[in-house]
């Protein structure tokens, strides 16, 4: 019998709670009733006393009642153990409730009631569906059986709810909920501030019950709804964390070895997700057009691969040059034929190509000046000199270490740096050391420069060797000479930061500023290096195109004579068709800037990654395994592990997107290639930091540093368009490739699309838009605005640090108007 | 054939490298190129050497001039790797804030640390040296007969450590260790504590000053005292003796027993 009532109880386990919470109801206007004959000053307590009486109060019911099933079990109840008799309580509060809730039910249905009640808390382990309530259950009953002997004699008179003490009821909970609400601004010690937050489950109790007549219902519905909700939105603010890519090993290495690290792993994310969109444009609106509405591969000469090279077009060493059957593919410019519209949507190929090339970079610009807004935004403006030591003091610690040993380190780092202020604020108001410092700021400089000087130098001088050596012919030298360019490149990028890294201890900054520092001269040394790069690319575009015109002349030349051949003996018969693979062609110079830039960057990648596996994970092996035989601490002394460098690895990754941006125009193919170098380092450089690095000595935050790496990635974005708009501006496309051959520039191809495609009016309008003696005011208004926004700004900063002044003027007026009784006291 | 300006581009590598390890390059040639040097030219072993400037240059029964000289010519004409006078000052300072009875030296080496330990011992105290090799420990002892100390401030024990501590409570009636100084082989360190507490020398409040545990370093030893639980420990960071950018480190322990 008892097994049945229990599914009825599972079925209607709903509708009982529903039930339930109006019990908690009606408990608690009891309760409030008993608070008023009672002041009690603690709500625990309340809730105890207040429960204890309810066991009374049930009691003298029960009487009432008489059921005889619900008396029978009392007795057979009342011989058991201690919990049983618990447990039967609380079953016969419950019933009671109900009864007084429901005045018309039966006396037998509510001794059915009771005895399903019973069941649950005696199964409530084996229930699953109503696991919930039976251990809530089970505790309110142990709270009472603790009260149930010593008030067992105490006398309850039954009450009745009035609406006055549900609104007492309803002020309460609402009191609560504010307490909590502003609990933890609170001036308390933390164990008032438990105590209180215990009427936190009072409010979880009885919040429910709320609510008049029949709208109680849905209130209690609406309360677990809005639960549910907020549940809910916390979950979903949860996934939305775990769909960010990567975040987790970014927050991992965060805790391990600071943010400063993390900011790279962050910028190595946000390049990626830049490189992702510039993928997807160039993938999407030119790549994929062509390779599927084109003309196939083999139908026109520039679509093919030269007789002379078709024997070796596919061996392993010349794809992995970005020669034969890559290079006359769509990856590169030369590829793209000259039609007008292709496929039958009549896709504008070279339009479209033009486009795309101007819209990442204009949308380059756009995301990264975005973004340094809104970095700009976020560091507050404040001064960092005028509270040293307070700044030291309290914000010095990085909470997101989450690591011991990265721990020591930062406090080992604040204590020094605390101790290094120290020494500085005594020196400089000694300041006779200063001269020493600026003198050997002055020499780290010099050296710096020296040393970037020599780098330059022996890169221009192996551009020049190379260039002899491509006169000579290539295959006359060996591999190393082949590719001393790129080699040299790759090693003094890879050794001259560690050179100033070590000649910039002589100036004895602050590691934040260090690194700037750091930063500034890789980015001079690899600056020099790229432009050194381009001006020998410009050379030979300029070679090409002398080629280019003698072959030019030749081809006219060839097929004159194939017309005469053919036209001596038959004039009327249709030209001789001609393999295109053996047409002569033109040394289609973009097509080479193309391989030159995807080289540089394979290169470039293979270096990374090298160093990598050799200089971290080969040392670290190394270090770790030899220590066990080795005659002095390999971990802590002498090789030690490499720390992450952080500058270097930040000035690569800009460089390399220059780069893209540089030649994504004659290679389509640099996107979709550097989405998958940035994809691969991650991985690569997240193990390589967890593995084989240590933190960094001094581990400092990297607030700042954000906008400073976004700088210069502008500047670099600047100078890696100049080179590419200087290209497509002033030097005509080869006559026989790419998808604007045939024009005088490659420009052309806007003209020629606002002529053929849009109506006579638009273009008119667009001629007369384009007149300087409207753009040239239209300039100057930009210009004034910039200059008015500027102004402003300024001043408004010049306001800030005024009342900055103000109130620091306020407050010491303050300090002297405190003081001066006491002062005027003792002068007297 | 690798071709010159490749060679050209490690410059800037082999440079870093040097600047960057300079002090290891200078104590490299101190302590080893010097040293086989000097042994070819004079016959004399480096210890020897030593003691016959220290003879020479020191005021007998003076602990103090005999440190002097120790440190000048560990400065200024070879390397012997004592204790040094810097880390030396927070060895005499923890001793004089301890004042130990019983005091166990491992690694006496010429007797530099034993002379500096013994002259800041309280009266009454006894100092066990222990030295593994012999013709060291007789310099050592020359030299303490040399600063003034006699057999019963100081203990001369010509043994391996790991031979010496257990015998030390038959042999040498010692109850309990107030204060022990580590100064030899550096692998031996974390299993000679292990064998002192083994062995019940050490006492609450027992003080274990251990020095070079960054360079040359002792990880091992570093590991188990951060793990075992036993002790409170710190380390004094300082720069190696005689030398100016090598970082070093003195770790001290206080034996607490379990808790």
């Amino acid at each position: 019998m008892s097994f049945i009532g229990d599914e009825q109880f599972e079925g209607g386990n709903k509708e009982k709670r529903h039930r339930e919470k109006r019990r908690d109801g009606s408990k608690d206007r009891r309760k409030r009733a008993n608070a008023k004959r009672r002041e009690r000053s603690r709500a625990d307590r309340e809730n105890e006393e207040f429960e204890e009486r309810l066991v009374k109060r049930e009691k003298g019911r029960r009487g009432r009642v008489k059921n005889d099933q619900e008396a029978k079990k009392r007795e057979q109840e009342e011989g058991a153990g201690a919990q049983v008799k618990s447990g039967k309580t609380a079953k016969v509060k419950k019933n009671i409730k109900n009864e007084k809730r429901r005045m018309s039910e039966k006396a037998g249905e509510a001794g059915e009631r009771t005895e399903k009640g019973k069941k649950r808390v005696e199964s409530a382990k084996k229930e699953t569906a109503t696991v919930k309530h039976g251990t809530r259950d089970k505790t309110r009953e142990e709270r009472k059986k603790k009260h149930k002997e010593n008030s067992e004699d105490k006398e309850v008179k039954p009450e009745s709810l009035s609406p006055d003490e549900l609104e007492k009821l309803k002020e309460a909970v609402d009191e609560k909920k504010k307490l909590i609400q502003s609990l933890r601004g609170k001036p308390w010690p933390m164990k008032k501030k438990l105590v209180t937050l215990e009427s936190q489950q009072f409010l979880e109790k009885y919040e429910g019950a709320l609510g008049k007549g029949k709208g109680r219902k849905l209130y209690a519905y609406k309360v677990m709804m809005t639960k549910k909700w907020m549940k809910f939105q916390r979950d979903f603010e949860n996934f939305k964390t775990a769909c960010i890519p990567w975040e987790m090993k970014i927050k991992e290495i965060e805790s391990h070895f600071g943010s400063s690290v993390a900011s790279y792993f962050i910028f190595l994310r946000w390049m990626y997700g830049i490189n992702m969109i510039l993928f997807g444009l160039t993938f999407g609106l030119v790549m994929v057009p062509e390779a599927l509405m084109g003309r196939p591969y083999g139908s026109i000469p520039r679509k093919t691969v030269p007789r002379a090279e078709e024997a070796s077009a596919m061996d392993f060493a010349v794809l992995w040059d970005f020669g034969g059957y890559a290079q006359y593919s769509v990856l590169f410019y030369g590829f793209y034929s000259n039609q007008r519209a292709i496929g039958w949507l009549k896709f504008r190929m070279p339009l479209s190509y033009f486009l795309v090339g101007v819209g990442t970079v204009a949308y380059s610009y756009m995301v990264v000046i975005r973004t340094m807004a809104r970095n700009a935004n976020e560091s507050g403006v404040g001064d960092d000199n005028s509270f040293n030591f307070s700044w030291k003091m309290f914000t010095s610690w990085d909470y997101l270490i989450g690591n011991p040993e990265t721990a020591d380190n930062k406090f080992a780092s604040i204590t020094t740096c605390f101790k290094e202020a120290i020494l500085e604020e005594q020196e400089s108001r000694k300041d006779d050391n200063i001269h020493l410092t600026r003198f050997l700021r002055v020499l780290a400089n010099f050296l710096v420069l020296c040393c970037l000087a020599g780098s330059g130098y022996l890169i221009y001088f192996v551009v020049r060797r190379s260039q002899k050596f491509a006169l000579d012919g290539f295959e006359n030298h060996t591999w190393w000479e082949r590719n001393e360019v790129n080699m040299v490149m790759s090693l003094l990028g890879m050794f001259c930061p560690m050179l100033f890294d070590v000649i910039s201890t002589l100036e004895n900054y602050h590691p934040r500023v260090a690194l700037q520092w750091q930063l500034g001269r890789i980015f001079a040394l690899f600056l020099g290096n790229l432009y050194t790069f381009i001006i020998a690319l410009m050379d030979e575009i300029n070679v090409k195109r002398e080629e280019e015109k003698i072959v030019k002349f030749n081809i006219t030349m060839w097929e004159a004579s194939l017309y005469n051949g053919t036209v001596s003996e038959n004039f009327t018969a249709s030209p001789i068709t001609i393999h295109p693979a053996d047409v002569p062609r033109g040394p289609c110079w973009e097509t080479m800037v193309g391989q030159e830039f995807v080289r540089l960057i394979i290169s470039d990648t293979m270096t990374t990654y090298i160093t990598l596996l050799i200089g971290d994970f080969l040392r670290a092996v190394l270090v770790r395994f030899l220590n066990h035989c080795w005659c002095w601490d390999l971990e802590a002394g002498f090789p030690s592990y490499s720390e992450f460098d952080v500058s270097g690895n930040v000035l690569g990754l800009i460089f390399n997107q220059g780069m893209i941006w540089m030649g994504a125009f004659y290679a389509p193919c640099l996107p979709a290639l550097n989405v998958l170098r940035l994809h691969v380092s991650m991985y690569l450089q997240c193990w390589a930091v967890m593995c084989c690095n240590v933190p960094q000595e001094r581990v400092f935050k990297a607030s700042g540093s954000n906008n400073f790496y976004m700088a210069m990635l502008l500047v670099i974005l600047f100078l890696s368009t100049l080179p590419a708009i200087y290209t497509i501006v002033t030097i005509p496309p080869s006559f026989d490739c790419g998808p604007f051959s045939g024009k005088n520039r490659m420009f052309d191809v806007i003209r020629e699309t606002l002529e053929s495609d849009f109506p006579a009016w638009f273009s008119k309008v667009f001629s007369y838009a384009s007149n300087p003696g409207l753009v040239l005011p239209f300039i100057l208004l930009m210009v004034l605005a910039i200059y008015y926004l500027q102004s402003t700004s300024k001043s408004y900063k010049e306001a800030n640090v005024e009342l900055k002044k103000k109130l620091q003027m306020v407050i010491q007026i303050m300090k002297i108007i405190l003081l001066l009784p006491t002062t005027v006291n003792n002068w007297r | 054939m690798v071709s010159g300006a490749i060679a050209l581009a490690f410059l800037p590598l082999l440079l870093t490298l040097i600047i960057r390890y300079r002090y290891y390059f200078v104590l490299f040639y101190r302590a080893v190129l010097v040293r086989i040097w000097k042994d070819c030219v004079t016959g004399l072993s480096r210890e020897e050497r030593a003691y016959q400037y220290v003879l020479t240059h020191s005021i007998p029964g003076d602990p103090d001039s005999i440190l002097d000289a120790f440190d000048y010519w560990c400065n200024k004409v070879e390397y012997i790797s004592n204790i040094g006078p810097k880390k030396g000052k927070i060895l005499d300072r923890i001793l004089m804030e301890q004042s130990p009875l019983t005091v166990l030296e491992l690694g006496a080496h010429c007797g530099y640390s034993t002379v500096r330990i013994a002259r800041a011992l309280p009266l009454g105290a006894r100092l066990y040296s222990i030295e593994m090799d012999q013709t060291n420990a007789a310099i050592a002892e020359k030299i303490l007969r040399l600063a003034g100390f006699d057999d019963d401030t100081v203990e001369l024990i010509v043994n391996p450590s790991d031979e010496v501590i257990p015998r030390l409570r038959s042999d040498y009636n010692l109850e309990r260790v107030d204060f022990v100084f580590m100064d030899h082989w550096k692998k031996c360190y974390l299993p000679d504590l292990q064998m002192l507490e083994e062995c019940g020398l050490l006492g609450k409040g027992s003080v274990i000053l251990a020095d070079n545990v960054l360079f040359p370093g002792a990880p091992k030893f570093l590991r188990y005292i951060r793990k075992s639980g036993l002790y409170e420990w710190k380390i004094h960071r300082a720069m190696l003796e005689y030398s100016k950018g090598i970082r070093d480190g003195m770790a001290e322990l206080v034996f607490q027993g379990i808790k």
